[in-house]
């Protein structure tokens, strides 16, 4: 197994920047997700790893090796395409079996128990003399994955694999995938536009934009923690709130938003901030019957505009001086006027 | 995770540089096989080039180009004539000369495919019938077949003791005999370049969304308006592509010209051909590099032209209505185009296989396989000096077999390299697509001049201990590299199936380009991260899955090389490794009878070619 070090990477095209400065550590055993918009630069990132694309400068190091001029075939790396790539004219048994024409199974194993063990591995054991068209979408991700995992490569590369299935589906996969890794203990990169799915599998995400990382930690200190705007609105919903510190009490900064005084904890905010404030963390007061004031010293009154129904929540929209708010709560009618409220400790300063 | 050094690394460094390999070997063989040979051509011109002054005033190969002041003149006292007497002016009689008259039949040749390709368009964009599907693919036909076999049916059905003239003398009337008249050069032409101009034509017939035709109705035009204001000028861009390209292949039109045509009507490459067969080899040199750099510039034309035109599909192409029926205007129309197309088409290929069957009796013809029989006898006792039929066959097989070896990989590799990204990839791709422009006779006397008569090559024959005299040393011993010049000659028949070769990889390299182009980057990438060098992948992956592309191409190339004659009958002039199509042309003049059993043979073996090419799924020029 190895670790991943990628140090001021970057990919120029002749018009274009795709990557500007790239860098990133992936421990050794580790399940690391790159997470962006489409555009951000992160499949190509993965691409560098795996030697298919060449950066223009930086470095990348595997397991302590410098990969410069290295070529893909020798790198020892897995790779699963979101559109699987399965070689069309070998069975699915021929496919998993390819990487082991170039090196030797682990573990002193024959190539046919090799392969036996894997299909076993994603319950594809009978489906080993069937030609890839023949098996469904998901199917084919198992084989893919099985594939890249055949030879023992010391990392494991994942490129959007969830992405062509359905919801359901693509959770019980990426459960699937998780498992694995955590038996195997292969050092995992994986690629995804998808942020709940980044959250959700990850040891630890990269969150990229524009050809550069803009955070990298746990799923939790990304989505509590944001350290920029863009980790703050791209990872999970926000309320965004823009004013001006106008004085200190503590910890807590008080800030002026559209003549609206709120109390934050920040200890070293000062003039101009955005603060964010998730669904969750806000407390919905409704008048009328069981009327309740919500919790928290910052309360604004909100219009309900729209509520969305979501099973095991609901999610109810309004806005305040034109700013859209939406909190997480149980269904409110629309039109509906309500108290909204947090605490300072809520609030995100960034 | 690096291992010691060992057998395993040493294949893969093999491996890895297989494919530049494999690259720099095509590219020596493109070299060898086609660009040596035409600066062969433009070396031997260049050492006769006094010649290109004589030719470029002679009115003889210029016309009235040859004298541009005299010519000037009397265009102006036609124009002082046309004002002061009108009535009596007449167009001044300009002499096109050779070059001219090559020009005026290519333009003639493209006017009549046009002329009877856009109708067959017309049908088979705008009707549906039965086996219509199969019509279209044999438009594909002219790519394969054997111009000699196209000449051998012209005489079979138009020549004096041809099927027509038969009918013609049957009824009473007098016999007729076309052989030998521009007519029948444009006639055999047209049957050659229709079916191209239709397939052409008929594409961007039914790439013309039906939806823009309505549109315009509905705002107010009749449907003469609509047609002319909406498909007119949708089509008319595929008509001008088939019409230059059809221009060019024309303007090196040899085999039809030679035999329909005869020395009266001769072009450019019939005239390099008979200076050949005269030893003037500078005259024909520089005929040739004229004839090459005009032919190259008309092809640059071509594509420069075809570049912008785009190829669409119609989200809502137009309904095909029926074309048997009750008869309306446009399906009287429809069944005029095909009774002509029947007749063009179909009557010399009739003509062939019938006169083949027959022989003249008394009141008619009777069967007989006396022609096929002759085939036979002649093999047994044949002299030296005489054509045996089973020979030719032999050697066709043997050249067609030869030329697919060497075109399938030089075809698949320029494929390959076609297919990356890469500076100067159009470079390549459009060297690796001339010999589209430059003629047959050109590529043959080439390698007639260059490598069957032999090249000078240095070449080292050994080390010799030689000894120097040095400066206080005084005089040692030093090894010597002795050089000499060796010619380098190829038998005539290697040279035949490079020059076939020559026209046959572009086909495997459009048959295959495609393919690979489509082919998801993802699994190459799949392969090389599992292990597999890029050579690997490319026989693991890339290779099977474009395998119909290859057999295809290799078909392909079959056809065309069993079917070659304009290199092939300048290599084997008075020697033994003629081919079909030779032994045709040596038949002609002589017996038309063993001519057209000999095209029927040829006819067997391209058409056996051609139905293996359309089950593959072939991709043809056009």
């Amino acid at each position: 197994m190895a670790d991943v070090r990628l140090r001021g990477v970057e990919r120029r095209y002749e018009d274009a920047v795709a990557l500007d400065g790239v860098d990133v550590t992936v421990a050794d055993g580790e399940f690391f997700t790159l997470v962006g918009p489409s555009g951000c630069g992160k499949t190509t990132t993965l691409r560098t790893i795996a030697g298919l694309e060449e950066p223009t400068s930086g470095t990348v190091h595997v397991g302590g090796e410098s990969m410069a001029g290295v070529p893909p075939e020798d790198r020892d790396v897995g790779i699963v395409f979101q559109n699987y790539a399965l070689f069309p004219h070998m069975t699915v048994a021929e496919n998993v079996a390819y990487g082991l024409r170039f090196r030797d199974p682990p573990e002193g194993k024959s190539e046919d128990e090799r392969v036996r063990e894997l299909l076993e591995l994603v319950d594809m054991a009978d489906y080993g003399d069937r030609m890839p068209e023949e098996l469904s979408g998901g199917q084919q991700q198992r084989v893919a994955l099985v594939r890249a995992l055949a030879p023992g490569p010391r990392l494991l590369l994942l490129d959007e694999p969830m992405s062509a299935l359905d919801a359901r589906l693509r959770e019980r996969l990426r459960r699937q995938v998780r498992t694995i890794q955590s038996e195997l203990g292969v050092t995992t990169v994986y690629v995804t536009h998808d942020q709940e799915e980044a959250l959700a599998v990850s040891d630890r995400v990269a969150v990229m934009n524009g050809g550069r990382v803009e955070q990298v930690g746990t799923p939790q200190e990304i989505y509590h923690r944001p350290e920029t705007p863009f980790v703050a609105e791209f990872v999970g919903k926000n309320n965004r709130f823009e004013g001006e510190v106008i004085g200190r009490e503590g910890d807590d900064a008080l800030v002026e938003v559209d003549g609206t005084t709120f109390r934050v904890r920040a200890p070293e905010a000062a003039g101009r901030v955005a603060f964010y404030v998730r669904p969750e963390a806000l407390s919905l007061g409704r008048e009328g019957k069981n009327r309740t004031d919500g919790e928290g010293e910052n309360r604004i009154a909100v219009t309900v505009e729209t509520t969305e129904f979501l099973g095991d929540a609901a999610r109810t929209y309004g806005s305040w001086n034109g700013r859209e708010i939406v909190v997480k709560s149980e269904d409110v009618p629309a039109g509906e006027r309500v108290v909204v409220a947090f605490g300072p400790e809520d609030a995100t300063v960034v | 995770m690096r291992r010691a050094l060992g057998s395993h690394d040493v294949e893969a460094l093999a491996e890895r540089a297989a494919i530049p390999a494999l690259v720099a070997l095509a590219a020596f063989l493109l070299f060898l096989v086609f660009y040596l040979p035409v600066a062969t051509v433009f070396v031997e011109a260049a050492r006769a080039s006094a010649l290109f002054g004589e030719v470029l005033t002679d009115e003889f190969y210029v016309g009235f180009l040859a004298h541009p002041g005299d010519a000037l003149a009397r265009f102006g006292g036609f124009l002082l004539a046309l004002l002061t007497d009108p009535l009596n002016a007449s167009f001044p009689d300009y002499r096109l000369g050779l070059f001219g008259f090559t020009a005026y039949q290519a333009l003639l040749s493209a006017a009549a495919s046009v002329a009877l390709g856009v109708p067959m368009a017309y049908v088979l964009a705008r009707f549906e019938f039965w086996g219509r599907d199969t019509v279209r693919s044999l438009t594909a036909l002219p790519f394969v077949m054997p111009s000699i076999m196209v000449v051998v049916g012209f005489i079979a059905a138009f020549g004096e003791y041809g099927f027509v003239s038969g009918v013609f003398a049957w009824v009473g009337l007098n016999r007729l005999e076309l052989v030998h008249t521009l007519k029948l050069v444009i006639l055999a032409h047209a049957f050659y370049n229709a079916p191209l101009v239709a397939r052409i034509t008929a594409a961007a017939w039914e790439g013309i969304d039906a939806r823009a035709v309505e549109t315009a109705r509905s705002l107010g035009a009749n449907p003469y308006r609509a047609f002319r204001d909406v498909v007119v000028p949708q089509l008319l861009p595929s008509v001008l592509t088939g019409a230059l390209l059809t221009f060019v292949f024309c303007f090196l039109s040899f085999a039809i010209v030679l035999e329909l045509g005869g020395y009266e009507f001769a072009t450019v490459e019939v005239w390099v051909y008979q200076s050949v067969n005269n030893f003037e080899y500078g005259l024909a040199a520089t005929l040739a590099v004229i004839e090459t750099v005009l032919s190259l510039g008309l092809m640059y034309a071509y594509l420069r032209y075809e570049a912008h035109q785009r190829a669409s599909r119609a989200v809502h192409p137009p309904e095909r209505a029926p074309l048997f029926g009750r008869p309306d205007a446009k399906r009287l129309a429809a069944w005029g185009v095909c009774l002509v197309a029947a007749l063009v088409f179909v009557l010399p290929v009739f003509s062939m296989v019938y006169e083949s069957l027959t022989v003249p009796v008394a009141g008619g013809d009777a069967f007989t396989l006396r022609n096929y029989a002759f085939l036979v006898d002649r093999q047994a006792t044949g002299a030296a000096f005489q054509v045996k039929p089973l020979t030719a066959v032999k050697n066709s097989l043997l050249f067609g077999v030869g030329s697919l070896l060497l075109s399938v990989p030089i075809g698949v590799v320029l494929a390959v390299v076609s297919t990356r990204e890469f500076a100067g990839r159009k470079v390549i791709d459009t060297l690796a697509m001339a010999p589209f422009a430059v003629s047959g006779i050109v590529v043959g006397l080439g390698l007639l001049r260059g490598l069957v008569f032999g090249t000078p090559v240095p070449a080292p024959t050994g080390i010799a201990l030689g000894r120097a005299t040095l400066p206080i040393v005084g005089s040692v011993p030093i090894p010597e590299l002795l050089v000499t010049q060796v010619r380098v000659t190829v038998s005539g028949a290697l040279a035949v199936v490079a020059a076939h070769a020559v026209g046959a990889y572009p086909f495997v390299t459009r048959n295959v380009a495609p393919m690979l182009a489509t082919l998801d980057r993802s699994l190459v990438e799949s392969a090389r991260t599992l292990g597999a060098s890029r050579a690997r992948a490319l026989v693991d992956v890339e290779l099977p899955l474009v395998a119909a592309g290859v057999l295809a191409g290799a078909a392909f190339a079959f056809a065309i090389s069993i079917g070659e004659f304009d290199s092939t009958v300048i290599l084997t002039s008075g020697a033994g490794n003629y081919t079909m199509p030779v032994a045709i042309e040596r038949f002609i003049g002589r017996r038309l009878g063993p001519a057209t059993a000999m095209g029927c043979v040829l006819l067997v073996v391209t058409g056996a070619s051609f139905v293996a090419i359309e089950r593959l799924g072939g991709r043809f020029r056009g």
